[in-house]
């Protein structure tokens, strides 16, 4: 009897430490996360106000409030202690930024593309997440700090949606065009996948489409664009391809047929590395160019495994392994073929 | 040239480092991979110039032969199942007869000291406390851990030198990258059936972050050293012992393969949850040299196994074993009216153990046995005699009559048991270790109750199940 007893106390004394616990406590936690939905809601006024200003409009009560989503009076409140922290101004109900509000704001535009770089390149979250928890830890870091995170990562220029991260203090620049612009026979290179609905920026990704990759107009339908994206076909529906923006190829980037994955690469077939996929950024792509996967060099697969994936291959001498994640990231062009040979005398 | 550069530089360091934020606004966005191309071609270059290949063509050809086969699909996982189990096979025969050896040589020098002090007329409580406790916990953590750590860390070192390892984890990382972690994980979750805290600090070969934790949280699901006496008992005296004699140390060893087995799944299977859930994320860059098979270099293989592994690890034991040796020895000798302290506590813990299949002696000797799993088995067995120290049993056959007919356990107490054994938190060398590579608190609380609640759901439920089926006490 004595032995309930004294798991009942354990209980009871275990549960109260998880509620009043200071600082780690249930208690500590709830009012530490009201003071952070709260810095959020001006956080995000603010990065509003930026765009419609960027926009070449001001912001109304009426549009701060469709985009934050608050009812009247949370807004008010917010709006409140955001003139009174000196960082908007309003007049005769449109709401603009100070210079110290547009720098915050731009700050956190800026934290947000750097966070979303350090989220989909160094801690591989899946790309389709990268937009929600990026929009979560943007306001908690400082400017130090995302100075500190842009020389980590080698001072990104664009984010993962091919967005530029703007320097310190600094605008952003062209975007590009809508790939519907683009005619049959064309060749562009994607610059941005616009991320919101989520929705279709998970159909971009589930077609393999990232900024940076090289393309080619095949044909345009009522319904699609048939595209030769890198090395392989792909059908974009006209439905999503308004969320693709894309910049003429830039002179002397060669063509983009003839090539493959060294994933595709035959057992035994040598292939000459053409270059690495825009696609593989940060760690991988490091640690691929470190390993001496570097465009002329010469790689076959030689080992493969039960299931196929990962192989072996040889390069430089050694022999490494990738997965199949990494080796579809190595772009090249079979060795010995004559046209290959060709075009690398002309180069 | 230098002179020039020197005096166009302006003195002030903020304007250099003003034109260096300048400059580097204007480097295209692949001036890093020029750089590396740039320095292999130099690479190359001065190789080409320095290095003459000679005609071990036949050596590459007779190593890739030789790939092949134990990469292959048909052969690659026996092959490595069956090297495994001669390493097990190896540690486990070879290490009886000189843990014995040792236990008599310890255990004699605790008698003729303990004779030494009576006859000095020491008071029988310092006698008993410094030398049944202390050094008693001492001699046994160094007797059972010594001789099979001795044997499995040279056997692991050759694998390790002669190149095999690497292609274990490129045969096994289809099954980790399911579970969203890293091939090299296969490395050091072997590395944890020497030792778990070895395993951890072995994970400094994966470097990604990320799944660096995975490998360090889920390296307790694979038994250590120190609890294969435990799981070796239990497949003797329960299922070996329902087998004729001749195939009794077959089926006890299958009974031990299978709890192993179970280990790598639940590793897998934590792994994949840990990776969609706290750690979540994508596997990092996957890159494995597969480096020449060289020969195994028998001094450095003695060093690193003996020295870096064997003896690292035997230290932090005994700094752990002594204390909990003392604690044994308290719990037994101090009485809270006619009942001795640990009688006491197991009585506390009896309900909590029964809800889980087990009861409340062995609860208590899974906390008094946190520093060092070897001391689980003679601390369930003194706390269930009520002597005053830790006991070994004659033989087996003592050890089933004692806890089958004297303490009322089943088939159900001895599954649990095993599984309890397996899954519950790692030791505190490990969790000392854990907290020493990940610097972090947190990490340290989760990697020892992560595998603690995973143990006491998974016992609850075979426990409750096999209640449900009328089967088991």
């Amino acid at each position: 009897m004595t032995g309930v007893v004294i798991w009942w106390i354990v209980v009871a004394v275990v549960v109260g430490a998880i509620v009043i616990w200071p600082r780690y406590g249930a208690l500590a936690r709830g009012r530490r996360s009201a003071a952070s939905r709260r810095q959020e809601r001006g956080d995000n006024a603010l990065k509003h106000l930026l765009h419609e200003a960027q926009a070449g409009r001001s912001g109304s009560f009426a549009s701060l409030k469709g985009t934050l989503g608050l009812g009247d009076r949370a807004l008010l409140r917010v709006m409140e202690g955001l003139r009174a922290g000196g960082l908007t101004a309003s007049e005769g109900g449109r709401y603009h930024l100070t210079a110290s509000g547009e720098q915050r704001a731009r700050h956190l535009v800026r934290a947000h593309r750097l966070i979303e770089r350090y989220l989909a390149d160094e801690a591989r979250l899946p790309l389709t997440d990268v937009h929600r928890v990026a929009e979560r830890l943007e306001h908690r870091l400082s400017e130090a700090e995302a100075d500190r995170l842009s020389a980590s990562l080698g001072h990104p220029e664009r984010d993962p949606h091919g967005d530029p991260i703007p320097w310190a203090g600094e605008s952003s620049d062209d975007p590009g065009t809508p790939i519907t612009a683009w005619r049959t026979g064309q060749d562009g290179r994607i610059a941005h996948l616009e991320d919101e609905p989520a929705a279709t920026f998970r159909a971009l990704v589930d077609l393999g489409l990232q900024p940076g990759q090289a393309f080619h107009v095949v044909e345009a339908t009522a319904d699609a664009l048939h595209l030769h994206v890198e090395d392989r076909p792909v059908r974009l529906p006209l439905e999503h391809a308004g969320n693709v923006f894309a910049q003429p190829l830039e002179a002397g980037a060669g063509q983009t047929t003839g090539l493959l994955r060294l994933s595709d690469l035959p057992p035994g077939q040598d292939g000459d590395i053409v270059s690495l996929s825009p696609s593989c950024q940060g760690f991988t792509r490091r640690r691929l160019l470190d390993l001496g996967f570097t465009p002329g060099t010469r790689v076959r697969p030689v080992l493969e495994t039960f299931a196929g994936d990962p192989r072996a291959f040889r390069v430089r001498g050694t022999t490494i392994a990738l997965r199949r994640d990494q080796s579809s990231a190595v772009i090249v062009r079979r060795a010995g073929s004559s046209s290959a040979g060709a075009r690398e005398a002309q180069a | 040239m230098s002179d020039r550069v020197i005096e166009t530089v302006p003195p002030d360091a903020d304007a250099v480092l003003a034109r260096a934020r300048e400059l580097r606004r204007q480097l295209s966005g692949g001036f890093r991979e020029e750089a590396v191309k740039s320095l292999y071609a130099e690479a190359e270059r001065v190789a080409r110039r320095a290095v003459s290949q000679g005609g071990d063509m036949r050596a590459i050809a007779f190593e890739q032969r030789i790939d092949r086969l134990v990469t292959s699909p048909w052969f690659g996982l026996p092959i490595m199942l069956v090297l495994l189990a001669i390493v097990f096979w190896l540690t486990i025969a070879g290490a009886n007869v000189p843990s014995a050896l040792l236990a008599q040589g310890l255990f004699w020098i605790e008698a003729q000291a303990v004779t030494l002090f009576d006859a000095a007329g020491v008071p029988w409580w310092i006698t008993g406390f410094l030398w049944h406790g202390v050094y008693r916990g001492l001699a046994w953590v160094v007797s059972v851990m010594l001789p099979p750590m001795a044997i499995f860390f040279p056997l692991f070192t050759v694998f390790e030198d002669l190149g095999y390892l690497p292609r274990v984890a490129f045969n096994l990382d289809f099954l980790f990258r399911r579970a969203g972690a890293h091939g090299k994980q296969a490395l050091t979750m072997a590395m944890g059936f020497g030792c778990n805290a070895a395993g951890v600090i072995a994970t400094r070969i994966i470097d990604s972050p990320r799944e660096r934790l995975v490998a360090i949280l889920t390296n307790n699901f694979v038994p250590c050293n120190g609890r294969f006496p435990t799981l070796i008992m239990l497949g003797t005296i329960f299922v070996g012992a329902s087998f004729a004699p001749a195939f009794a140390s077959v089926a006890a060893a299958g009974a031990v393969v299978g709890v192993v087995i179970l280990g790598i799944g639940f590793t897998l299977l934590m792994s994949w949850l840990l990776s969609r859930t706290i750690l979540r994320g994508e596997a990092s860059a996957f890159t494995l040299e597969l480096p020449p098979y060289r020969r195994p270099n028998i001094g450095r293989i003695f060093y690193t196994s003996l020295i870096d592994r064997t003896l690292f690890v035997l230290y932090r034991a005994m700094w752990t074993a002594a204390p909990a040796g003392a604690v044994i020895w308290l719990l037994a000798n101090i009485r809270w009216g006619d009942r001795t302290l640990a009688a006491i506590s197991a009585g506390w813990l009896d309900p909590l153990g029964h809800a889980i299949g087990l009861d409340g002696v062995i609860l208590l000797t899974y906390v008094i046995a946190i520093p060092a799993n070897e001391i689980v088995v003679p601390t369930l067995v003194m706390a269930y005699m009520g002597t005053g120290m830790m006991t070994e049993m004659e033989g087996l056959g003592d050890l089933r009559r004692l806890l089958v007919d004297q303490q009322g356990w089943t088939t159900l107490t001895a599954v649990n048991l095993m599984l309890f054994s397996l899954l519950h938190n790692p030791c505190a060398t490990t969790i000392l270790t854990i907290y020493k590579e990940t610097l972090s608190a947190k990490w340290a609380t989760v990697g020892a109750l992560l595998p603690l609640g995973t143990a006491f759901l998974v016992c609850f439920l075979t426990a409750t199940l096999a209640r449900a089926f009328g089967w088991g006490g």
